[in-house]
């Protein structure tokens, strides 16, 4: 290309009185102090800029790759970045990226542990400020004093408050964000919540769910854990060998998976509640879900002691159990429960569910307010 | 699709070249972007696409039926006939859950059946935008300031990729004459688009990510548990964030219609260098506060009868101005903030003028002040804009009454000097960005590609995995 003439066939553009033909790249125009240039300067600059940040950017790629969602996209994109990764590698290259200490598992998925709720031992909560620990990644609350009478769990108080952790995926978040501070404006509660978006259990190489919580058990002490995990679990369990989902051998594994969990949620003692995923929009992704939940339900009642496992079937369903957008809540108002994804919760519909879970636990004796 | 993702790196590659090899060729060409721009759309749900198709016809039909009206009386019918068509489509899929679900609670409570069925409908990315130009076409046309286009011409105005989901809101006027006519192959100002992608890529994915998670979520997510310092930097915060991801979608936007041949209009200019609220408006959203001023502000009467009628008007726009972001009384608040100010800037410009004086105080201390003054109000609308229901953004104001003398672990050196920094970012003159980008369209190519390449591994280096979607795509 390059040529500013009208192809002697053009006909339908129209006339452009004030159109400037530059037949050499690279001239400067009047106003400004900015060379210009032909589509095709621009366009080898591009890619050979694009180019070459691939090839330094390649490693990096390569891992985010890797621990993708199984699938096409996931094959191709591994096949694409892995014989680039390893010219990268061998050319040491990928040391540029490796010196900001941001190079493979990046940040991780979005999420992180944030703690609310009375200091253990504090000022009563209603106070100025009921507790400062509001801190990613970092717990304000410790565990409690030592008493010559160890308090009572189930009887909390503002200054022996119950101690709660709430951890899952994007869902569990919708829920943890409901419920954190449903159970902190109670006064008697620290909540910590620790969701983490587009993780579960059938991936560790993308997140390790059970070091996560053997961490956050240690650093939060709870005496109540909380778990919404699964959404993302109805897929292959990477090898070797790799297990796919559609095999038998799936649940299996996933019920180990799902029973290693569980026993790590109560190795400190903690009263763990399971809850299970709603009902999805979508018939396939609502059919996998009910594998998980079917899964986990079986797994709650095999610990020992068992896991309360609570289903979200008729709290965020039809009376069948099947998908809805709206329910009617306590007060009987209608409520929309479900984002327009068909999956996730709304503010609302996590309302819905931590209403659930707090009526649960005291079911189970603790004396919320 | 979104921006900074390698499946757009690709696709852009693709337009740029068929872009720029049927450029000779006009209706090749349309053919061609359209295609392109309806992939582009399509890319996370192919229905969507009807739904453009839709708002593309019911527009070209009320074009041509306002132009070919022939009495005064006959044309506004047509326009009011197409814009009220267009509002409906915008109406039905970003407001009828919200009145479907209050009205239902309504008639509940008066013991009477359901008014209407309750429906989720999902909210189509981009549909605002998109329905603002449609209407800015039709409301053009009947004021005879625009002729009506060839289909073909309207459609790719429409969904041109680069402005389609989330603007600028570029007019009929200003598109439609580029869209008909050849750009010239030779003259393209690589170096200024590339630095405008590069800076939006760099404040959307770094700075506006880090603020994000590192102040502005915590904050919002639990306000009580938060200090008054770390409460004010969650609002400045908020207000780094939300201008480095919208004027960053909308550097890149402008950046890639330049590569592609085409000038779009300026969508931001330092809006925290504002002196009030007015000048706020004039440097913040600057097609969407044009586009309020020409399509609802003038309608309704404008400044043209009294102070009384002037300040209705400005609430009334500044209300809906709000509205037009979601169906919450939350972005109602935010509109009646930026109301309230701008009708308090109306009147005490007016007394001071009846006075003799200039309509704004001057001086260097004022001018900081004021600026100062702005901000901060600025920023009390971002709590309510950010907030996910009133009771949150109480929460958050509440803490600067409740919330001092708590430790404040969240205000790092690091959030410090990127939170001023970006403010202060907003006093560079002009003129020495154009020095930047004239020096680096002198370099040697090899240079070029290296300072390219590095500044592109800066930045994702330094964001985090997985961008979020632009704010601004949400409305």
């Amino acid at each position: 290309m390059g040529d500013a003439r009208v192809p002697p066939h053009h006909v339908d553009w129209e006339p452009e009185p004030e159109f400037q033909s530059h037949a050499h790249a690279e001239l400067p125009v009047a106003g400004d102090r900015r060379a210009r240039a032909p589509w095709q300067h621009v366009l080898k600059l591009g890619v050979a800029a694009f180019a070459l940040w691939f090839l330094l950017y390649a490693p990096t790629l390569q891992h985010n790759a890797q621990v993708s969602p199984v699938g096409t996209r996931r094959t191709v994109s591994l096949d694409v970045t892995g014989p680039v990764a390893a010219i990268s590698r061998a050319l040491q290259l990928s040391h540029i990226v490796s010196i900001t200490g941001r190079g493979n598992g990046l940040g991780g998925p979005t999420g992180g542990l944030t703690v609310s709720g009375p200091r253990p031992g504090g000022p009563p909560a209603g106070g100025s400020r009921p507790k400062s620990g509001s801190n990613p990644t970092s717990g304000g609350a410790g565990p409690t004093t030592p008493t010559t009478v160890p308090p009572d769990p189930k009887d909390p108080t503002a200054a022996n408050p119950l101690r709660v952790l709430i951890v899952g995926d994007s869902i569990g978040i919708d829920l943890g964000n409901a419920l954190q501070p449903d159970l902190v404006q109670t006064g008697v509660v620290t909540a910590a919540l620790d969701g983490r978006v587009s993780t579960g259990l059938t991936r560790p190489d993308y997140f390790n769910w059970p070091a996560e919580l053997t961490a956050d058990l240690k650093s939060q002490n709870p005496q109540v854990v909380v778990i919404m995990i699964g959404a993302n679990d109805a897929q292959d369990f990477l090898g070797p060998p790799d297990v796919p989902y559609t095999s038998p051998e799936w649940n299996t594994l996933y019920a180990q998976r799902v029973a290693q969990f569980m026993q790590i949620a109560q190795s400190g003692g903690a009263t763990v509640v399971w809850v299970g995923m709603p009902p999805m929009q979508d018939a396939g992704l609502n059919a996998q879900m009910s594998d998980v939940d079917a899964v986990a339900q079986q797994q709650a009642v095999k610990t020992h002691p068992p896991v309360t496992y609570l289903s979200t079937n008729r709290s965020l369903g039809t009376a069948q159990g099947g998908y809805t957008a709206f329910v009617t809540n306590a007060a009987g108002q209608v409520v929309n429960v479900r984002t327009p994804d068909g999956t996730h919760l709304t503010p609302g519909g996590g309302q819905v569910v931590a209403q659930q879970v707090i009526a649960e636990l005291q079911t189970l004796g603790y004396k919320i307010p | 699709m979104l921006f900074p993702t390698i499946d757009f790196a690709i696709f852009f590659a693709i337009a740029f070249t068929v872009n720029w090899l049927l450029n000779p060729y006009a209706g090749w060409w349309k053919l061609s972007m359209l295609g392109l721009s309806y992939v582009f759309y399509g890319w996370v749900g192919w229905n969507y696409c009807l739904l453009l198709l839709l708002t593309t016809s019911v527009t070209y039909v009320g074009g041509v039926w306002v132009n070919a009206s022939n009495t005064e009386r006959a044309r506004r019918l047509a326009m009011g006939v197409s814009v009220a068509a267009l509002l409906a489509i915008l109406g039905w899929f970003k407001y009828y859950g919200f009145v479907s679900v209050n009205l239902d609670n309504v008639t509940h409570a008066l013991h009477m059946g359901r008014a209407i069925p309750l429906l989720q409908v999902g909210l189509p990315i981009a549909i605002s935008f998109f329905t603002f130009m449609a209407i800015s076409y039709v409301v053009d046309i009947y004021r005879r300031q625009l002729e009506p286009a060839k289909p073909l011409d309207l459609a790719v105005y429409i969904s041109f990729f680069p402005h389609l989901l989330a603007g600028p809101i570029v007019r009929g006027g200003e598109l439609l004459p580029q869209i008909r006519r050849r750009r010239d192959p030779n003259s393209i100002d690589y170096s200024r688009a590339f630095w405008l992608i590069l800076a939006g890529l760099f404040k959307k994915v770094v700075i506006s990510s880090y603020v994000s998670s590192a102040i502005v979520t915590p904050v919002f997510t639990s306000p009580t548990q938060h200090s008054a310092p770390e409460a004010i930097f969650a609002a400045w915060g908020y207000a780094v964030q939300i201008y480095c991801d919208f004027s960053g979608y909308t550097d890149i936007a402008i950046g890639l219609a330049m590569l592609l041949g085409f000038r779009f209009p300026q969508n931001f200019d330092a809006p925290y260098t504002a002196r009030n609220l007015q000048d706020f408006w004039r440097r913040w959203h600057m097609t969407l506060s044009r586009w309020l001023r020409d399509y609802l502000y003038i309608p309704l009467g404008g400044s043209a009868n009294g102070q009384g009628q002037t300040i209705r008007n400005i609430m009334i726009t500044m209300v809906l101005g709000g509205l037009w972001h979601g169906a919450a009384w939350t972005f109602v608040v935010w509109g009646a903030l930026q109301g309230v100010g701008q009708s308090f800037g109306h009147v005490r410009r007016k007394s001071r003028e009846r006075r003799g004086l200039p309509g704004v105080a001057e001086g260097p201390v004022r001018d900081w002040v004021q600026r100062f003054l702005t901000f901060q109000y600025v920023c009390l609308g971002w709590v309510f804009f950010n907030a996910t229901g009133m009771s949150q953004a109480f929460a958050v104001i509440g803490r600067l009454f409740t919330g001092w003398g708590e430790a404040s672990p969240l205000i790092t050196p690091l959030l410090v000097i990127t939170v001023l920094g970006t403010l202060a970012s907003q006093f560079v003159p002009p003129l020495r960005i154009d020095r930047l980008q004239a020096a680096f369209s002198r370099q040697k190519v090899a240079v070029q590609v290296g300072l390219l390449g590095f500044a592109l591994l800066g930045i994702t280096t330094f964001g985090p995995v997985g961008v979020a979607p632009f704010i601004y795509y949400r409305f």
